[in-house]
């Protein structure tokens, strides 16, 4: 066995050197483990999430132009074809002509994230119609329009503006960026939300795609 | 013990050889015999060796994780048989399904099989948990078995819903959709445990390998592996008078 330089009954070299080559090398290889382990950790959890999807892209072109969808515009700047929504379910997206332009509402359920189907009717049901009445009962005339979306897994309602009034649903849908290509085909850019709104917030949208000069307005809401 | 190989018989001696390999008793007669046979058998040494008459009541425990331990067993192998047929492709799982139902011979007898022991091994687990708890079996020295039989509670709920999202239909996509969100509502880890669970922000192909994978090995895996070490712990900490 060589000679350990630190065991010398000497002592010379005691106080420098309590710990032991066996012990020296105990540690090093502890730390170097340990290290492995978390840079393998770290590795593996990094390995887990993935760096590129095969989620559908954000922006998609619809199927329908702009004069299918509204039927031309008249002098006053109105739809011919009158107020229309027409739902691209497969994209999850719902396009609204109404007097003021042309809007798209992401159906994302704000609930648990369903998709929700469009209704002409979203007052039919028990305890339907006394939602609408608390949340809308001091509108009238055209604002109680009764089409919306009602979700099919619990059940929540929206108004067309996509104003959350029955169910479980914590806030209204969101609207999204709807453009018109030089081809006069839609493009909707769902990861651009032009209106936003928290629980409790009943503010109907003002952003629209105008009917006139093909242009948005600009009324952002809550983004 | 293998009878002692007779003379002058080559073809005798070498059975005898091979069957004395395999089973190293002779047929359990006598209770001297049957304890080594229990103790030798692979098989069998999960059993205790000996148990008091009163400890094989099976009114006292319905002998639940019995009952939950063969629905596993059976979902195993329902599910190997199942594995020959599915492929987790979004464009063909639902074909697949349809196949397996209509077309493959006897796959609707496997297929209902695994769904409805799938079921079974859901309430089993349950209603084994609510016997312990209800018997006070969780108390020491059995704190730590209690404490595996959570994990094992835990893992049969996420075998279950894993398994949901395989066939791709409306049912599963939408159970998946709204099952993934629940776990976005948790604080912090959310969106990171929504984005990790389907692979993506959508659930779609990502979503159902991942599922796949977690439903075939990962669980399954994770679920014996406890179970070992649940049954182990039965053992020692022994038995409070049931089965």
């Amino acid at each position: 066995m060589a000679i350990n330089p630190y065991d010398t009954p000497r002592g010379k070299f005691r106080t420098r050197a309590e710990t032991t080559r066996r012990q020296f090398l105990l540690l090093m290889g502890t730390l170097a483990s340990t290290g492995a382990v978390i840079f393998g950790s770290v590795e593996v959890l990094k390995f887990m999430f993935p760096a590129a999807t095969g989620d559908a892209p954000q922006q998609f072109k619809t199927t329908f132009t702009f004069d299918e969808l509204t039927g031309g515009v008249d002098g006053s700047g109105k739809a011919k074809a009158g107020a229309t929504v027409r739902s691209i379910t497969a994209d999850r997206v719902s396009v609204v002509v109404d007097d003021a332009g042309i809007y798209a509402v992401y159906l994302i359920c704000t609930h648990l994230g369903c998709t929700p189907n469009y209704v002409p009717n979203v007052t039919s049901g028990s305890g339907v119609l006394d939602a609408v009445a608390a949340a809308r009962g001091d509108r009238t005339g055209s604002e109680q329009i009764p089409n919306g979306w009602a979700c099919p897994c619990h059940g929540s309602r929206y108004f067309i503006d996509s104003t959350n009034f029955y169910g479980p649903a914590p806030r209204p849908m969101d609207w999204v960026s709807i453009s018109v290509a030089p081809d006069n085909f839609f493009v909707v850019d769902r990861g651009n939300i032009v209106a936003y709104r928290q629980p409790g917030d009943n503010t109907a949208p003002q952003w629209r795609l105008l009917l006139k000069t093909k242009k948005d307005n600009g009324k952002t809401l809550g983004v | 013990m293998s009878a002692p190989p007779k003379e002058g018989n080559p073809v005798r001696t070498f059975v005898d050889e091979v069957w004395g390999s395999i089973f190293r008793h002779g047929l359990p007669t006598t209770d001297k015999v049957a304890a080594r046979t229990a103790l030798t058998n692979f098989f069998l040494h999960i059993h205790p060796v000996r148990v008091k008459k009163s400890a094989i009541r099976v009114s006292y425990t319905l002998c639940l994780g019995g009952l939950s331990f063969f629905l596993f067993i059976l979902l195993t192998i329902t599910g190997l048989f199942l594995m020959f047929y599915y492929i987790p492709s979004v464009d063909q799982a639902y074909q697949n399904i349809k196949d397996l139902q209509f077309v493959a011979t006897f796959g609707l007898v496997i297929r209902n099989m695994h769904r409805w022991a799938a079921h079974g091994m859901v309430i089993t687990v349950w209603l084994h948990m609510a016997r312990v708890f209800y018997q006070g079996a969780y108390k020491p020295p059995r704190q730590f078995n209690w404490a595996i039989g959570t994990l094992l509670l835990l893992t049969t709920l996420l075998l279950s819903f894993s398994g949901y999202l395989l066939p791709w239909d409306q049912l599963a996509v939408w159970a998946i959709t709204v099952g993934t969100n629940m776990a976005k509502y948790a604080p912090l880890a959310g969106p990171y445990t929504r984005y990790l669970l389907l692979g993506g922000r959508q659930v779609a192909q990502g979503a159902l390998i991942r599922f796949y994978v977690l439903h075939v090995i990962a669980l399954p895996l994770i679920g014996f592996l406890l179970m070992v070490v649940h049954f182990w712990r039965t053992r020692k900490d022994g038995f409070t008078g049931g089965l």
